[in-house]
């Protein structure tokens, strides 16, 4: 499990600092602040980015939300981020809106309020609302990541580094190539958001990740893969790999 | 028309026959009845052929036949153009011409005895007496039928007249007898004097003047008789040559003169009729000229009209002009009048909170300049015992004076319309939370117990900003009205029927009487001012959560007895 990569664009920088010490002691890294438009996009670009923490007002102008603009044209590109206002001014806030979906907090807040607007943040941007706040539930999963819940912060799993799925009840064993823990997601939700292309159901309580099957075990009904894990197979999903295998 | 040759005898006599070939148009009504029925192709020519034919305009009839001629056509119908052509010259006195048309017409044509008849005629007209004896006696040898539409006496009378002039007196006396005969049972005057007079030029022909003047006298007294003035003329023309015949000059004379008399009569009549043909004429000019007076006067009146439209029509258009600036008129009055009403509403709001910054920020703010100067003091006396609860309470003056602030601020962007509203679904145990986490100072400070029971999670309806401003100022009053080391309740409780959450704030506080209540939950802008208080409070703070409560479409409620506590419950939508 890996930390969050935050890039923070304020031009306060007692505020910034702020903002950054409390995101650190919550296990998030901050990978930079920026203070001005430019240096925002170039950090932005320059690193491997989760959430962006934006305050609108730049100086005089509201330069935040014409980077949010900016990146926002670039759709691949775009991240979950997190607008910081010191007033609901409506003109400002309409435009803001369209720089959609946006989440923004209300100066000045604290800890726990800055710990919830990225949380709602990640839930609102890859359409997964309630989720961590919730009991039942407390992972989002992304493209390429699953956002965890852990106490008050929020991790991250790559995909591509999952070996394969057990459901269990509420609960899923996300087994890694280096980790093993658990996580709280219905099956359903799974279904539904995990990508399919790379992940693919042989049983009723598995989930492989076809990148790393190794071998298929026809006669006793199992695959063999990464790390020697042994997963069997069952009937009602049979159909699944033999296409798989023949397009192999 | 009657065709009445008057045939003047070159013998020495000089006395008058009358002929009665009567080949009247009239008698034709069979002719054209047949002509209309026959269903040719060139019908229409055949149709305005006949129309020219019966309305005697000879010359068209002419015109039109050559034209038909002309064209190849069937011979049946061919005949009728034949005659009708034939007829038609006899008419313009082209004789030769007409016998031409006349005979090349064969025996079998239906109409054969007309064209026989009109060949008579034609001879006759030429005093060609034996030839239209020849052809008169040809049709009297046939039987003659209504159909034929010719008059056998005027036939036996033409034959007469023929051996007459063909000195055959003994036949001529045979027809013009019988003529005579018959006649008079008709007891017609003019045709009768007609008869009498041939029958006198019989006897005068031969001599026998005594009976030949009797008849001569009866003939002329029977014309007096009738209007025909020619009759009369040629009778007294007769009567005068009998009479100079006579001998009798005076009497003779006296004929002479009647029968110019008579002849003036008839010239007279003619100009009669070209005067009147002139004033027909005339008439017809005034008429016309009637009628282009009317013509003008009508422009004039339509040009009225057209003016009386077209001006209305203006008048219209001013109107209409007029009635939709005053509308737009009253309209801009309209939204004068609501622009005026909001702008007092505004300026309302702008005096009240003139009159909260001037009365309660001002005496905060002094409260505090009074607090601090005792605090120097303090410090410069080096009372440092004392220090401490001057600066707590220096720190209570100052978070007092911000939500006081912060309150005037979103009171004054809600009545501004000003404030970003995104009702979402929200963790009510988060935002409790959330909240919380500022309060923990002052709860620790009154040592009030703090519990946040709300349901873990509670997903609502709201807007999270707003949300935050009602719990922080329903906090902030619990906080106020609670005394040390009292408790303080969040918990939240499900209405199932509206698929609501109640979320409730109780505290173990002084509480308040109905009255209170009800003036707290009074729909009134105004705000009360609580008395006997010696903390700063204006109620704008019950007043910002309702309105809020409002635009988040929840209630809000409270319940309370005095120095038992009071509950504000808030209904949510659930999400």
């Amino acid at each position: 499990m890996d930390n969050l990569n935050i890039l923070i664009i304020e031009d306060d920088e007692e505020l910034a600092n702020d903002i950054a010490d409390t995101l650190i002691t919550n296990n998030y890294t901050v990978v930079g602040i920026a203070s001005n438009y430019k240096d925002a996009l170039t950090k932005y670009y320059q690193f491997s980015i989760d959430l962006v923490i934006i305050d609108i007002f730049l100086g005089e102008n509201p330069e935040g939300i014409t980077f949010a603009e900016t990146i926002s044209t670039i759709p691949n590109a775009l991240k979950p981020f997190l607008f910081l206002t010191s007033s609901k001014n409506r003109q400002i806030f309409e435009r803001a809106k369209l720089t959609n979906p946006f989440r923004f907090l209300l100066k000045p807040f604290n800890e726990l309020e800055l710990l919830y607007a990225i949380e709602m943040a990640i839930e609102k941007f890859y359409h997964q609302t309630n989720v961590f706040a919730s009991k039942s539930e407390d992972t989002v999963i992304a493209d390429e990541y699953l956002f965890i819940k852990k106490k008050n912060t929020l991790k991250k799993v790559k995909l591509s580094s999952v070996i394969y799925i057990e459901v269990e009840n509420r609960y899923c064993n996300i087994i890694t190539e280096i980790e093993k823990f658990v996580i709280q997601i219905p099956l359903s939700k799974i279904n539904e958001y995990l990508n399919d292309r790379l992940f693919k159901q042989i049983h009723r309580k598995y989930i492989v990740n076809t990148e790393v099957i190794q071998e298929i075990k026809i006669s006793e009904n199992s695959l063999l893969l990464k790390n020697n894990h042994l997963i069997h197979y069952s009937d009602k999903y049979k159909d699944l790999i033999k296409g798989f295998c023949i397009l192999k | 028309m009657l065709l009445k040759k008057t045939l003047l005898l070159l013998s020495f006599i000089y006395c008058c026959t009358v002929i009665s070939q009567k080949s009247t148009i009239k008698d034709h009504a069979f002719f054209f009845k047949k002509m209309d029925s026959l269903n040719t192709i060139p019908n229409n020519l055949l149709k305005v052929t006949s129309l020219f034919f019966n309305n005697q305009q000879w010359d068209s009839v002419i015109v039109y036949s050559s034209k038909a001629l002309l064209n190849k056509m069937q011979k049946p119908h061919l005949y009728y153009f034949n005659y009708m052509r034939g007829s038609s010259f006899m008419r313009k006195n082209l004789f030769r011409e007409a016998q031409k048309e006349l005979e090349k017409i064969p025996n079998h044509f239906l109409f054969y005895n007309k064209v026989l008849y009109a060949l008579s005629g034609v001879f006759l007209e030429q005093n060609k007496f034996k030839k239209a004896l020849l052809y008169l006696k040809k049709i009297k040898e046939k039987e003659l039928s209504a159909f034929d539409e010719i008059n056998q006496l005027s036939i036996t009378n033409d034959i007469g007249v023929c051996y007459l002039h063909l000195k055959d007196y003994k036949n001529a006396q045979l027809y013009l007898s019988e003529f005579l005969n018959s006649i008079k049972k008709k007891n017609n005057t003019t045709e009768t004097s007609e008869a009498y007079t041939n029958i006198a030029n019989l006897y005068y022909e031969q001599y026998k003047d005594s009976i030949a003047i009797s008849y001569f006298t009866k003939a002329y007294k029977l014309a007096q008789k009738t209007s025909n003035n020619e009759l009369k003329r040629l009778t007294t023309k007769n009567m005068a040559v009998v009479e100079e015949n006579r001998k009798d000059l005076l009497k003779a004379i006296t004929y002479r003169k009647e029968s110019e008399k008579w002849r003036e009569l008839v010239y007279n009549q003619e100009k009669i009729y070209e005067v009147s043909k002139l004033e027909k004429k005339i008439l017809e000019q005034q008429k016309q000229n009637e009628i282009n007076a009317l013509k003008l006067e009508n422009k004039a009146k339509s040009f009225q009209r057209n003016g009386f439209i077209t001006s209305s029509l203006l008048l219209f258009l001013l109107l209409s002009v007029g009635a939709y600036f005053l509308i737009q008129k009253n309209k801009s009055h309209k939204i004068i009048n609501t622009q005026k009403t909001e702008l007092d509403l505004l300026n309302k709001t702008k005096d009240k909170l003139f009159s909260i910054v001037s009365h309660d920020l001002r005496s905060s703010v002094n409260l505090m300049q009074k607090s601090n100067t005792k605090l120097i003091k303090n410090i410069e006396k080096k009372n440092y015992s004392s220090l401490n609860t001057i600066a707590n309470k220096n720190a209570s003056i100052a978070s007092s004076t911000y939500n006081l602030l912060e309150n005037l601020l979103n009171w004054a962007n809600i009545q501004t319309k000003q404030l970003y509203f995104h009702i979402e679904s929200i963790d009510l145990y988060s935002v409790v939370q959330q909240i919380e986490y500022n309060y923990i100072p002052l709860f620790e400070n009154k040592e009030l117990n703090f519990t946040n029971n709300v349901k873990q999670p509670s997903f609502i309806l709201a807007d999270l900003d707003s949300l935050k401003i009602i719990i922080r100022n329903l906090l902030d009053n619990a906080i106020k009205f609670t005394p040390l080391e009292g408790k303080i309740n969040c918990k939240t409780s499900i209405d199932i029927k509206n698929n609501a959450t109640l979320f409730i704030i109780e505290d173990t506080g002084i509480g308040m009487d109905e009255k209170m209540i009800k003036e707290l939950l009074l729909e009134s802008p105004l705000l009360s001012r609580k008395k006997n208080q010696q903390e700063i409070g204006t109620g704008l703070g019950i007043q910002l959560c309702k309105n809020l409560a409002v635009k988040n479409n929840a209630s809000f409620n409270i319940e309370s007895n005095i120095n038992q506590g009071t509950k504000i419950i808030l209904k949510f939508p659930n999400v």
